[in-house]
Protein backbone atom coordinates (compact mmCIF):
# COMPACT_ATOMS: atom_id res chain seq x y z
CA UNK A 1 0.00 0.00 0.00
CA UNK A 2 2.67 2.20 0.87
CA UNK A 3 4.66 1.23 -1.92
CA UNK A 4 1.48 1.93 -4.05
CA UNK A 5 1.04 5.28 -3.05
CA UNK A 6 4.71 6.34 -3.52
CA UNK A 7 4.03 5.06 -7.16
CA UNK A 8 1.46 7.26 -7.24
CA UNK A 9 2.93 10.69 -6.50
CA UNK A 10 6.09 9.19 -8.68
CA UNK A 11 3.43 9.45 -11.45
CA UNK A 12 1.93 12.75 -10.49
CA UNK A 13 5.01 14.62 -10.44
CA UNK A 14 5.93 13.58 -13.61
CA UNK A 15 2.59 14.72 -14.94
CA UNK A 16 3.61 17.58 -13.35
CA UNK A 17 6.96 18.28 -15.12
CA UNK A 18 5.33 17.87 -17.94
CA UNK A 19 2.86 20.80 -17.27
CA UNK A 20 5.89 23.17 -15.37
CA UNK A 21 9.19 21.97 -17.36
CA UNK A 22 8.36 23.84 -20.13
CA UNK A 23 8.23 27.21 -17.60
CA UNK A 24 11.52 26.02 -16.05
CA UNK A 25 13.41 26.31 -19.15
CA UNK A 26 12.08 29.49 -19.62
CA UNK A 27 13.07 30.47 -16.38
CA UNK A 28 16.47 28.77 -16.53
CA UNK A 29 17.06 30.63 -20.28
CA UNK A 30 16.32 33.83 -18.47
CA UNK A 31 19.39 33.59 -15.94
CA UNK A 32 21.99 32.03 -17.23
CA UNK A 33 25.00 34.01 -17.24
CA UNK A 34 26.52 34.72 -21.24
CA UNK A 35 28.66 32.35 -20.61
CA UNK A 36 26.83 29.44 -20.71
CA UNK A 37 24.92 27.64 -23.48
CA UNK A 38 21.46 28.09 -23.66
CA UNK A 39 21.10 25.14 -25.59
CA UNK A 40 22.78 22.19 -25.75
CA UNK A 41 22.68 18.18 -25.10
CA UNK A 42 22.78 17.23 -22.64
CA UNK A 43 20.09 20.36 -21.58
CA UNK A 44 22.32 22.07 -18.98
CA UNK A 45 19.33 23.75 -17.01
CA UNK A 46 20.94 25.15 -13.89
CA UNK A 47 22.54 28.39 -14.18
CA UNK A 48 25.90 28.83 -13.08
CA UNK A 49 25.63 31.07 -11.37
CA UNK A 50 22.20 32.49 -11.81
CA UNK A 51 22.78 36.74 -13.04
CA UNK A 52 19.79 39.22 -13.35
CA UNK A 53 21.38 40.87 -16.29
CA UNK A 54 18.98 39.88 -18.80
CA UNK A 55 15.81 40.82 -16.56
CA UNK A 56 17.59 44.14 -16.38
CA UNK A 57 17.72 43.99 -20.27
CA UNK A 58 14.45 42.77 -20.94
CA UNK A 59 13.04 45.52 -18.52
CA UNK A 60 14.99 48.46 -20.53
CA UNK A 61 14.86 46.83 -24.10
CA UNK A 62 10.85 47.55 -24.09
CA UNK A 63 9.03 49.66 -21.66
CA UNK A 64 8.36 46.52 -19.56
CA UNK A 65 6.98 48.73 -16.77
CA UNK A 66 4.37 51.13 -18.65
CA UNK A 67 3.43 48.04 -20.34
CA UNK A 68 2.99 46.42 -16.65
CA UNK A 69 1.03 49.29 -15.50
CA UNK A 70 -1.30 49.19 -18.80
CA UNK A 71 -2.49 45.64 -17.78
CA UNK A 72 -2.62 47.03 -14.11
CA UNK A 73 -5.35 49.32 -15.65
CA UNK A 74 -6.78 47.15 -18.16
CA UNK A 75 -7.67 44.55 -15.25
CA UNK A 76 -8.34 47.39 -12.52
CA UNK A 77 -11.06 48.47 -14.36
CA UNK A 78 -12.31 45.65 -16.45
CA UNK A 79 -12.77 43.62 -13.78
CA UNK A 80 -14.77 45.27 -11.31
CA UNK A 81 -17.03 46.95 -14.20
CA UNK A 82 -17.66 43.31 -15.29
CA UNK A 83 -18.47 42.28 -11.67
CA UNK A 84 -20.58 45.60 -11.49
CA UNK A 85 -22.70 44.83 -14.36
CA UNK A 86 -23.12 41.38 -14.42
CA UNK A 87 -24.64 41.78 -11.00
CA UNK A 88 -26.65 44.22 -12.03
CA UNK A 89 -28.54 42.36 -14.43
CA UNK A 90 -28.65 39.10 -12.96
CA UNK A 91 -30.56 40.93 -9.91
CA UNK A 92 -33.44 41.60 -11.37
CA UNK A 93 -33.37 38.33 -13.95
CA UNK A 94 -33.27 36.36 -10.59
CA UNK A 95 -35.31 37.64 -8.25
CA UNK A 96 -37.90 40.37 -10.51
CA UNK A 97 -40.94 39.06 -12.97
CA UNK A 98 -41.20 41.44 -15.58
CA UNK A 99 -41.56 41.75 -19.43
CA UNK A 100 -38.48 41.28 -21.42
CA UNK A 101 -37.25 39.00 -18.80
CA UNK A 102 -36.94 36.18 -21.42
CA UNK A 103 -35.66 37.95 -24.17
CA UNK A 104 -33.11 39.92 -21.91
CA UNK A 105 -32.46 36.37 -20.67
CA UNK A 106 -31.78 34.83 -24.54
CA UNK A 107 -29.66 38.11 -25.64
CA UNK A 108 -27.23 37.52 -23.22
CA UNK A 109 -27.22 33.88 -23.96
CA UNK A 110 -26.54 35.04 -27.53
CA UNK A 111 -23.27 36.54 -26.91
CA UNK A 112 -21.83 32.87 -26.32
CA UNK A 113 -22.71 32.04 -29.68
CA UNK A 114 -20.93 35.02 -30.92
CA UNK A 115 -17.29 33.84 -30.58
CA UNK A 116 -14.55 36.67 -30.40
CA UNK A 117 -13.12 36.08 -33.59
CA UNK A 118 -15.89 36.10 -36.17
CA UNK A 119 -16.67 39.34 -34.08
CA UNK A 120 -13.30 40.73 -34.38
CA UNK A 121 -13.70 42.83 -37.69
CA UNK A 122 -16.48 44.21 -37.57
CA UNK A 123 -16.28 45.15 -33.68
CA UNK A 124 -13.48 46.66 -34.75
CA UNK A 125 -15.20 48.60 -36.74
CA UNK A 126 -17.57 50.02 -34.44
CA UNK A 127 -15.12 50.79 -32.01
CA UNK A 128 -13.59 53.25 -34.58
CA UNK A 129 -16.67 54.76 -35.59
CA UNK A 130 -16.97 55.18 -32.09
CA UNK A 131 -13.32 56.87 -31.76
CA UNK A 132 -12.47 54.18 -29.67
CA UNK A 133 -9.64 52.96 -32.08
CA UNK A 134 -6.72 53.16 -30.14
CA UNK A 135 -7.97 54.15 -26.94
CA UNK A 136 -8.02 52.41 -23.47
CA UNK A 137 -11.96 52.62 -24.09
CA UNK A 138 -11.80 50.76 -27.09
CA UNK A 139 -9.93 48.07 -25.58
CA UNK A 140 -11.83 47.45 -22.36
CA UNK A 141 -15.33 48.12 -23.00
CA UNK A 142 -15.73 45.77 -25.26
CA UNK A 143 -15.02 42.98 -22.90
CA UNK A 144 -17.17 43.93 -19.85
CA UNK A 145 -20.07 42.35 -21.02
CA UNK A 146 -20.13 38.21 -20.61
CA UNK A 147 -23.00 35.47 -19.98
CA UNK A 148 -20.55 33.67 -17.86
CA UNK A 149 -20.73 36.23 -15.19
CA UNK A 150 -24.04 37.12 -15.26
CA UNK A 151 -25.11 33.31 -15.16
CA UNK A 152 -23.18 32.17 -12.30
CA UNK A 153 -24.58 35.80 -10.44
CA UNK A 154 -27.78 34.83 -10.84
CA UNK A 155 -27.91 31.57 -9.66
CA UNK A 156 -26.25 32.92 -6.51
CA UNK A 157 -28.82 35.86 -6.54
CA UNK A 158 -31.81 32.98 -6.78
CA UNK A 159 -30.52 30.93 -4.01
CA UNK A 160 -30.73 33.85 -1.63
CA UNK A 161 -33.20 33.46 1.31
CA UNK A 162 -36.84 34.94 0.34
CA UNK A 163 -36.98 35.80 4.21
CA UNK A 164 -33.60 37.88 4.39
CA UNK A 165 -34.80 39.67 1.43
CA UNK A 166 -38.28 40.71 3.15
CA UNK A 167 -36.77 41.45 6.55
CA UNK A 168 -34.48 44.10 4.49
CA UNK A 169 -37.46 45.29 2.80
CA UNK A 170 -39.55 45.89 5.93
CA UNK A 171 -37.18 47.50 7.44
CA UNK A 172 -37.96 49.94 3.93
CA UNK A 173 -34.82 49.46 2.15
CA UNK A 174 -35.28 50.08 -1.56
CA UNK A 175 -33.99 47.53 -4.52
CA UNK A 176 -30.97 49.34 -4.95
CA UNK A 177 -29.76 49.18 -1.46
CA UNK A 178 -31.34 45.06 -1.17
CA UNK A 179 -28.68 45.01 -4.14
CA UNK A 180 -25.76 46.33 -2.47
CA UNK A 181 -26.21 45.49 0.98
CA UNK A 182 -27.94 42.06 0.93
CA UNK A 183 -27.46 40.45 -2.31
CA UNK A 184 -23.66 41.69 -3.18
CA UNK A 185 -22.49 40.56 0.50
CA UNK A 186 -24.55 37.34 -0.38
CA UNK A 187 -22.72 36.20 -3.46
CA UNK A 188 -19.27 37.50 -2.11
CA UNK A 189 -17.78 33.62 -3.24
CA UNK A 190 -19.66 33.99 -6.71
CA UNK A 191 -17.75 37.58 -7.29
CA UNK A 192 -14.08 36.04 -5.85
CA UNK A 193 -15.09 33.70 -9.02
CA UNK A 194 -15.53 36.20 -11.56
CA UNK A 195 -12.51 38.26 -10.13
CA UNK A 196 -10.29 35.52 -10.59
CA UNK A 197 -11.30 34.77 -14.22
CA UNK A 198 -11.89 37.94 -15.16
CA UNK A 199 -8.26 38.75 -13.81
CA UNK A 200 -6.82 35.49 -15.87
CA UNK A 201 -8.78 36.38 -19.11
CA UNK A 202 -8.00 40.17 -19.13
CA UNK A 203 -3.67 39.98 -18.33
CA UNK A 204 -3.74 37.29 -21.26
CA UNK A 205 -5.88 39.30 -23.89
CA UNK A 206 -3.70 39.57 -26.87
CA UNK A 207 -6.27 39.37 -30.42
CA UNK A 208 -8.26 41.98 -29.26
CA UNK A 209 -5.45 44.60 -27.77
CA UNK A 210 -3.86 44.06 -30.91
CA UNK A 211 -6.63 44.83 -33.68
CA UNK A 212 -7.22 47.91 -31.36
CA UNK A 213 -4.21 49.01 -30.20
CA UNK A 214 -1.82 50.91 -32.64
CA UNK A 215 0.14 52.88 -29.96
CA UNK A 216 2.62 50.83 -28.77
CA UNK A 217 2.48 52.97 -25.19
CA UNK A 218 -1.04 51.73 -24.60
CA UNK A 219 0.20 47.57 -24.79
CA UNK A 220 -0.58 44.92 -22.32
CA UNK A 221 2.26 42.96 -21.43
CA UNK A 222 1.44 40.19 -23.57
CA UNK A 223 1.43 42.39 -26.40
CA UNK A 224 5.00 43.96 -25.14
CA UNK A 225 6.01 40.61 -25.10
CA UNK A 226 5.21 39.40 -28.72
CA UNK A 227 6.70 43.00 -29.47
CA UNK A 228 10.08 41.57 -27.85
CA UNK A 229 9.78 38.32 -29.75
CA UNK A 230 9.35 40.01 -33.09
CA UNK A 231 12.44 42.61 -32.49
CA UNK A 232 15.44 41.27 -33.99
CA UNK A 233 18.53 40.34 -32.53
CA UNK A 234 16.61 39.81 -28.92
CA UNK A 235 18.51 37.76 -27.26
CA UNK A 236 17.02 34.26 -26.51
CA UNK A 237 17.86 35.08 -22.63
CA UNK A 238 16.28 38.32 -22.10
CA UNK A 239 13.12 37.03 -23.65
CA UNK A 240 12.93 34.67 -21.62
CA UNK A 241 13.27 36.85 -18.91
CA UNK A 242 10.95 39.32 -20.02
CA UNK A 243 8.54 36.85 -20.31
CA UNK A 244 8.87 34.95 -16.87
CA UNK A 245 8.03 38.72 -15.76
CA UNK A 246 4.86 38.78 -17.22
CA UNK A 247 3.64 35.54 -16.22
CA UNK A 248 5.01 36.30 -12.90
CA UNK A 249 1.56 38.61 -11.42
CA UNK A 250 -0.99 36.37 -12.91
CA UNK A 251 0.47 33.27 -11.33
CA UNK A 252 0.88 34.66 -8.13
CA UNK A 253 -2.83 35.66 -8.23
CA UNK A 254 -3.58 32.15 -9.04
CA UNK A 255 -2.21 30.36 -6.48
CA UNK A 256 -3.69 33.39 -3.96
CA UNK A 257 -7.17 32.32 -5.36
CA UNK A 258 -7.09 28.67 -6.66
CA UNK A 259 -9.22 26.68 -4.49
CA UNK A 260 -12.14 29.33 -6.00
CA UNK A 261 -11.19 27.92 -9.56
CA UNK A 262 -12.79 24.70 -9.16
CA UNK A 263 -15.64 26.21 -7.46
CA UNK A 264 -15.83 27.96 -11.20
CA UNK A 265 -16.29 25.11 -12.98
CA UNK A 266 -18.53 23.65 -11.02
CA UNK A 267 -20.88 26.56 -11.13
CA UNK A 268 -19.87 27.07 -15.09
CA UNK A 269 -21.33 23.50 -15.90
CA UNK A 270 -24.67 23.53 -14.04
CA UNK A 271 -25.63 27.26 -14.85
CA UNK B 1 -48.58 43.51 -14.96
CA UNK B 2 -46.46 41.08 -13.99
CA UNK B 3 -47.18 38.75 -10.93
CA UNK B 4 -45.52 39.09 -7.70
CA UNK B 5 -44.56 42.68 -8.44
CA UNK B 6 -43.43 43.86 -4.88
CA UNK B 7 -44.88 47.25 -3.65
CA UNK B 8 -43.35 50.15 -4.21
CA UNK B 9 -41.13 48.84 -6.59
CA UNK B 10 -41.84 50.55 -9.69
CA UNK B 11 -42.42 48.37 -13.25
CA UNK B 12 -38.91 49.65 -14.72
CA UNK B 13 -36.66 49.01 -11.54
CA UNK B 14 -35.77 45.76 -12.93
CA UNK B 15 -34.81 47.61 -16.83
CA UNK B 16 -32.83 49.98 -15.05
CA UNK B 17 -30.76 47.11 -13.41
CA UNK B 18 -30.28 45.92 -16.78
CA UNK B 19 -29.81 49.20 -18.80
CA UNK B 20 -25.70 48.92 -18.64
CA UNK B 21 -25.45 45.05 -19.80
CA UNK B 22 -27.98 45.87 -22.31
CA UNK B 23 -25.92 49.01 -23.55
CA UNK B 24 -23.18 47.15 -23.82
CA UNK B 25 -24.87 44.04 -25.24
CA UNK B 26 -25.91 46.67 -28.23
CA UNK B 27 -22.68 48.48 -29.12
CA UNK B 28 -20.66 45.44 -28.89
CA UNK B 29 -22.46 42.30 -30.28
CA UNK B 30 -25.72 42.77 -31.53
CA UNK B 31 -24.15 46.25 -33.85
CA UNK B 32 -21.45 44.42 -34.55
CA UNK B 33 -22.94 41.21 -35.52
CA UNK B 34 -25.51 43.14 -37.85
CA UNK B 35 -22.45 45.03 -39.36
CA UNK B 36 -20.80 41.35 -39.94
CA UNK B 37 -23.50 40.14 -42.14
CA UNK B 38 -23.47 43.82 -44.10
CA UNK B 39 -19.74 43.93 -44.33
CA UNK B 40 -19.84 40.75 -45.82
CA UNK B 41 -21.97 41.88 -49.27
CA UNK B 42 -19.48 44.71 -49.50
CA UNK B 43 -15.84 45.21 -50.74
CA UNK B 44 -14.34 47.32 -48.17
CA UNK B 45 -10.70 48.70 -47.26
CA UNK B 46 -11.60 50.95 -44.61
CA UNK B 47 -10.22 53.92 -46.89
CA UNK B 48 -11.93 53.76 -49.85
CA UNK B 49 -16.29 53.96 -49.18
CA UNK B 50 -17.53 50.44 -49.03
CA UNK B 51 -18.86 49.07 -52.12
CA UNK B 52 -21.64 47.02 -52.73
CA UNK B 53 -20.83 43.44 -54.58
CA UNK B 54 -23.38 41.25 -53.99
CA UNK B 55 -22.50 37.59 -53.64
CA UNK B 56 -18.81 38.21 -54.71
CA UNK B 57 -17.48 37.50 -51.36
CA UNK B 58 -19.35 34.20 -51.00
CA UNK B 59 -18.19 32.64 -54.44
CA UNK B 60 -14.77 33.68 -53.86
CA UNK B 61 -14.46 31.71 -51.13
CA UNK B 62 -15.30 28.85 -53.21
CA UNK B 63 -12.17 29.50 -55.78
CA UNK B 64 -9.79 30.85 -52.72
CA UNK B 65 -7.80 27.70 -52.36
CA UNK B 66 -5.86 29.04 -48.92
CA UNK B 67 -9.64 29.05 -47.75
CA UNK B 68 -9.52 25.37 -48.74
CA UNK B 69 -6.27 24.55 -46.61
CA UNK B 70 -6.93 26.78 -43.53
CA UNK B 71 -10.34 25.21 -43.32
CA UNK B 72 -8.28 22.13 -43.89
CA UNK B 73 -5.80 22.56 -41.04
CA UNK B 74 -8.62 23.99 -38.62
CA UNK B 75 -9.98 20.47 -38.62
CA UNK B 76 -6.58 19.18 -38.21
CA UNK B 77 -6.29 21.37 -35.30
CA UNK B 78 -10.10 19.95 -34.19
CA UNK B 79 -9.05 16.16 -34.83
CA UNK B 80 -5.77 16.80 -33.20
CA UNK B 81 -6.57 18.53 -30.05
CA UNK B 82 -9.72 16.29 -29.30
CA UNK B 83 -7.82 13.28 -27.62
CA UNK B 84 -5.54 16.13 -25.66
CA UNK B 85 -8.41 18.04 -24.41
CA UNK B 86 -11.02 15.31 -24.56
CA UNK B 87 -9.70 11.72 -23.58
CA UNK B 88 -6.65 12.38 -21.24
CA UNK B 89 -7.89 15.09 -19.27
CA UNK B 90 -10.89 12.79 -18.09
CA UNK B 91 -7.89 10.51 -17.06
CA UNK B 92 -5.70 13.29 -15.54
CA UNK B 93 -8.74 14.23 -13.32
CA UNK B 94 -9.55 10.74 -12.03
CA UNK B 95 -5.53 10.79 -11.18
CA UNK B 96 -6.15 14.13 -9.22
CA UNK B 97 -9.74 13.21 -8.03
CA UNK B 98 -7.43 11.12 -5.20
CA UNK B 99 -8.03 11.74 -1.56
CA UNK B 100 -4.22 11.98 -0.92
CA UNK B 101 -2.58 14.70 1.00
CA UNK B 102 -0.82 17.69 -1.97
CA UNK B 103 -3.31 16.77 -4.50
CA UNK B 104 -4.32 20.39 -4.34
CA UNK B 105 -0.61 21.17 -5.29
CA UNK B 106 -0.47 19.42 -7.90
CA UNK B 107 -4.53 20.40 -9.76
CA UNK B 108 -2.43 23.34 -9.39
CA UNK B 109 0.75 22.63 -11.49
CA UNK B 110 -1.55 21.14 -14.12
CA UNK B 111 -3.42 23.73 -14.28
CA UNK B 112 -0.51 26.86 -14.84
CA UNK B 113 -0.40 26.79 -18.41
CA UNK B 114 -3.78 27.64 -18.49
CA UNK B 115 -3.51 30.66 -16.44
CA UNK B 116 -0.47 32.30 -18.49
CA UNK B 117 -0.59 33.78 -21.71
CA UNK B 118 -0.85 32.25 -25.05
CA UNK B 119 1.90 34.28 -26.25
CA UNK B 120 3.95 33.72 -22.83
CA UNK B 121 3.43 29.50 -23.80
CA UNK B 122 4.14 29.89 -26.79
CA UNK B 123 8.25 31.94 -26.34
CA UNK B 124 8.19 28.80 -23.64
CA UNK B 125 7.25 25.69 -26.25
CA UNK B 126 9.78 27.73 -28.90
CA UNK B 127 12.33 27.03 -26.05
CA UNK B 128 11.39 23.12 -25.82
CA UNK B 129 11.05 22.98 -29.93
CA UNK B 130 14.73 24.33 -30.13
CA UNK B 131 17.11 22.24 -32.48
CA UNK B 132 19.18 21.91 -29.26
CA UNK B 133 16.44 21.90 -27.44
CA UNK B 134 14.89 19.46 -24.58
CA UNK B 135 12.66 17.56 -27.23
CA UNK B 136 15.04 16.63 -29.76
CA UNK B 137 17.63 15.82 -26.91
CA UNK B 138 15.00 13.44 -25.41
CA UNK B 139 13.90 12.24 -28.98
CA UNK B 140 17.26 11.53 -30.26
CA UNK B 141 18.13 10.45 -27.22
CA UNK B 142 15.81 7.48 -27.66
CA UNK B 143 16.73 6.94 -30.88
CA UNK B 144 13.35 7.62 -32.13
CA UNK B 145 14.74 10.48 -34.37
CA UNK B 146 18.27 9.81 -36.44
CA UNK B 147 19.08 14.17 -36.03
CA UNK B 148 17.34 16.82 -34.70
CA UNK B 149 14.19 18.66 -36.38
CA UNK B 150 13.31 22.24 -36.54
CA UNK B 151 9.20 21.87 -35.46
CA UNK B 152 8.17 25.14 -36.29
CA UNK B 153 10.11 24.89 -39.70
CA UNK B 154 8.77 21.85 -40.75
CA UNK B 155 6.09 22.05 -43.24
CA UNK B 156 4.65 18.66 -41.69
CA UNK B 157 5.73 18.83 -38.01
CA UNK B 158 4.50 22.70 -37.62
CA UNK B 159 1.01 21.67 -37.38
CA UNK B 160 1.36 19.03 -34.82
CA UNK B 161 3.63 20.91 -33.01
CA UNK B 162 0.93 23.75 -32.57
CA UNK B 163 -1.33 21.51 -31.80
CA UNK B 164 0.30 19.96 -28.95
CA UNK B 165 0.77 23.37 -27.63
CA UNK B 166 -2.45 24.36 -27.62
CA UNK B 167 -3.51 20.95 -26.11
CA UNK B 168 -1.00 21.27 -23.29
CA UNK B 169 -2.07 25.02 -22.60
CA UNK B 170 -5.93 24.08 -22.07
CA UNK B 171 -5.48 20.26 -20.78
CA UNK B 172 -5.82 21.54 -17.32
CA UNK B 173 -8.94 23.41 -17.72
CA UNK B 174 -10.67 20.26 -19.28
CA UNK B 175 -9.10 18.30 -16.50
CA UNK B 176 -11.35 20.88 -13.45
CA UNK B 177 -14.30 20.40 -16.17
CA UNK B 178 -14.19 16.72 -15.65
CA UNK B 179 -13.04 17.38 -11.83
CA UNK B 180 -16.45 19.49 -11.16
CA UNK B 181 -18.17 16.25 -12.19
CA UNK B 182 -16.61 13.48 -10.78
CA UNK B 183 -17.10 15.40 -7.46
CA UNK B 184 -20.68 14.67 -7.97
CA UNK B 185 -20.30 11.13 -8.58
CA UNK B 186 -21.24 9.63 -5.15
CA UNK B 187 -18.29 7.40 -4.02
CA UNK B 188 -20.20 4.52 -2.49
CA UNK B 189 -21.18 3.67 -5.93
CA UNK B 190 -17.41 2.59 -6.59
CA UNK B 191 -16.83 0.96 -3.02
CA UNK B 192 -20.31 -1.35 -4.62
CA UNK B 193 -18.39 -2.11 -7.51
CA UNK B 194 -15.17 -2.74 -6.04
CA UNK B 195 -16.94 -5.17 -3.74
CA UNK B 196 -18.37 -6.47 -6.96
CA UNK B 197 -14.90 -7.37 -7.91
CA UNK B 198 -14.94 -4.48 -11.01
CA UNK B 199 -11.13 -3.29 -11.23
CA UNK B 200 -10.19 0.07 -11.96
CA UNK B 201 -10.73 -0.11 -15.78
CA UNK B 202 -13.90 -1.57 -15.35
CA UNK B 203 -15.25 1.15 -12.74
CA UNK B 204 -14.04 3.48 -15.24
CA UNK B 205 -15.89 2.19 -18.14
CA UNK B 206 -18.97 1.29 -16.42
CA UNK B 207 -19.38 4.37 -14.18
CA UNK B 208 -17.13 7.34 -14.62
CA UNK B 209 -17.53 7.59 -18.12
CA UNK B 210 -21.33 6.74 -18.38
CA UNK B 211 -22.21 9.44 -15.20
CA UNK B 212 -19.58 11.83 -17.03
CA UNK B 213 -21.30 12.00 -20.67
CA UNK B 214 -23.10 15.40 -19.88
CA UNK B 215 -19.40 16.68 -18.73
CA UNK B 216 -17.81 15.00 -21.69
CA UNK B 217 -20.53 16.73 -23.96
CA UNK B 218 -19.40 19.75 -22.67
CA UNK B 219 -15.93 19.15 -23.55
CA UNK B 220 -16.35 18.54 -27.10
CA UNK B 221 -18.83 21.72 -27.27
CA UNK B 222 -16.19 23.65 -25.97
CA UNK B 223 -13.21 21.78 -27.61
CA UNK B 224 -14.32 22.34 -31.03
CA UNK B 225 -14.91 25.98 -30.62
CA UNK B 226 -11.59 26.59 -29.14
CA UNK B 227 -9.73 24.78 -32.26
CA UNK B 228 -11.91 26.27 -34.67
CA UNK B 229 -10.94 30.16 -33.09
CA UNK B 230 -6.73 29.01 -32.89
CA UNK B 231 -5.09 31.88 -33.29
CA UNK B 232 -2.79 33.22 -30.74
CA UNK B 233 -0.14 30.33 -31.17
CA UNK B 234 -0.04 31.01 -34.50
CA UNK B 235 0.46 34.43 -34.68
CA UNK B 236 3.85 33.70 -31.78
CA UNK B 237 4.97 30.63 -33.54
CA UNK B 238 4.46 29.92 -36.86
CA UNK B 239 2.74 33.22 -38.64
CA UNK B 240 0.38 30.88 -40.62
CA UNK B 241 4.05 29.74 -42.17
CA UNK B 242 6.09 27.16 -43.06
CA UNK B 243 4.17 27.13 -46.97
CA UNK B 244 0.64 27.65 -45.50
CA UNK B 245 1.00 24.68 -43.08
CA UNK B 246 -0.74 26.44 -40.18
CA UNK B 247 -2.66 28.51 -42.22
CA UNK B 248 -6.33 28.06 -39.73
CA UNK B 249 -9.35 30.02 -40.50
CA UNK B 250 -9.14 32.36 -37.43
CA UNK B 251 -5.60 33.15 -38.74
CA UNK B 252 -6.40 33.44 -42.29
CA UNK B 253 -9.41 36.08 -41.49
CA UNK B 254 -7.15 38.10 -39.11
CA UNK B 255 -4.39 38.27 -41.79
CA UNK B 256 -7.28 39.15 -45.08
CA UNK B 257 -8.76 41.46 -42.28
CA UNK B 258 -5.19 43.30 -41.01
CA UNK B 259 -3.22 42.61 -43.25
CA UNK B 260 -5.03 42.82 -46.56
CA UNK B 261 -7.65 45.08 -45.65
CA UNK B 262 -9.90 43.07 -46.93
CA UNK B 263 -12.89 43.51 -44.57
CA UNK B 264 -15.64 42.63 -46.82
CA UNK B 265 -14.02 39.18 -47.93
CA UNK B 266 -12.62 38.40 -44.25
CA UNK B 267 -16.27 39.20 -42.82
CA UNK B 268 -17.74 36.43 -45.48
CA UNK B 269 -15.18 33.99 -44.20
CA UNK B 270 -15.86 35.26 -40.21
CA UNK B 271 -19.64 34.39 -41.47
CA UNK B 272 -18.47 30.89 -42.96
CA UNK B 273 -16.66 29.42 -39.66
CA UNK B 274 -19.63 30.88 -37.40
CA UNK B 275 -22.17 28.81 -38.85
CA UNK B 276 -19.26 25.88 -39.43
CA UNK B 277 -19.25 26.50 -35.59
CA UNK B 278 -22.81 26.72 -34.75
CA UNK B 279 -23.51 23.49 -36.95
CA UNK B 280 -20.60 21.50 -34.87
CA UNK B 281 -22.15 22.73 -31.82
CA UNK B 282 -25.56 21.58 -33.13
CA UNK B 283 -24.20 17.99 -34.10
CA UNK B 284 -22.65 17.53 -30.56
CA UNK B 285 -25.76 18.29 -28.93
CA UNK B 286 -27.50 16.11 -30.66
CA UNK B 287 -24.71 12.85 -30.85
CA UNK B 288 -24.42 13.60 -27.13
CA UNK B 289 -28.33 13.97 -26.43
CA UNK B 290 -28.66 10.31 -28.46
CA UNK B 291 -25.88 9.17 -26.52
CA UNK B 292 -26.86 10.08 -22.82
CA UNK B 293 -29.82 8.18 -22.66
CA UNK B 294 -27.98 4.80 -23.76
CA UNK B 295 -26.54 3.33 -20.66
Amino acid sequence: MRLRRAGMYILLSAIGLVFVGPFLILLSAGLKPAGQAVFSFPPDIIPRPPVLTWVIEAWTAIPFPAYLLNSVIYVGVTVPLYMLVSALCAYPLARMNFRGKNLIFFAILSTMFLPGEVMLIPRFLVVSQLGMADTYAGVILPGVLSAFGIFLLRQTFAGVPREVVDAARTDGCHELRIFWHVMLPAARPTLAILGIFGFISVWNSFIWPLVVLKDSAKYPVALGIAYLAGITGTDVRSLAAGTIISIIPVVVIFMIMQRHVLEGMRGAVKG
Amino acid sequence: MAAGRIPGQRWYTPYLFAIPALALFGVFFAWPAFTAIQLSFLEYDVVSPPVYVGLENFTKILGDGRFWTALGNSLLFLVGMFPLLVVVPLLLAVLVNQKLPGIRTFRMLYYLPVVTSMVAVGVAWEYVFHQQGVLNWMLTGAGLLDKPIQYLLDPFWALPALVLVEGWKSMGFYMMLYLAGLQTIPTNLYEAAKVDGAGAWHRLRRITVPLMVPYIAVAVTVEMLDAMQAFTSIYVMTKGGPQDATLTLGYYIWSAAFEHYEMGYASAMGLVLWVLMIALAILNYRLTRGRAVMP
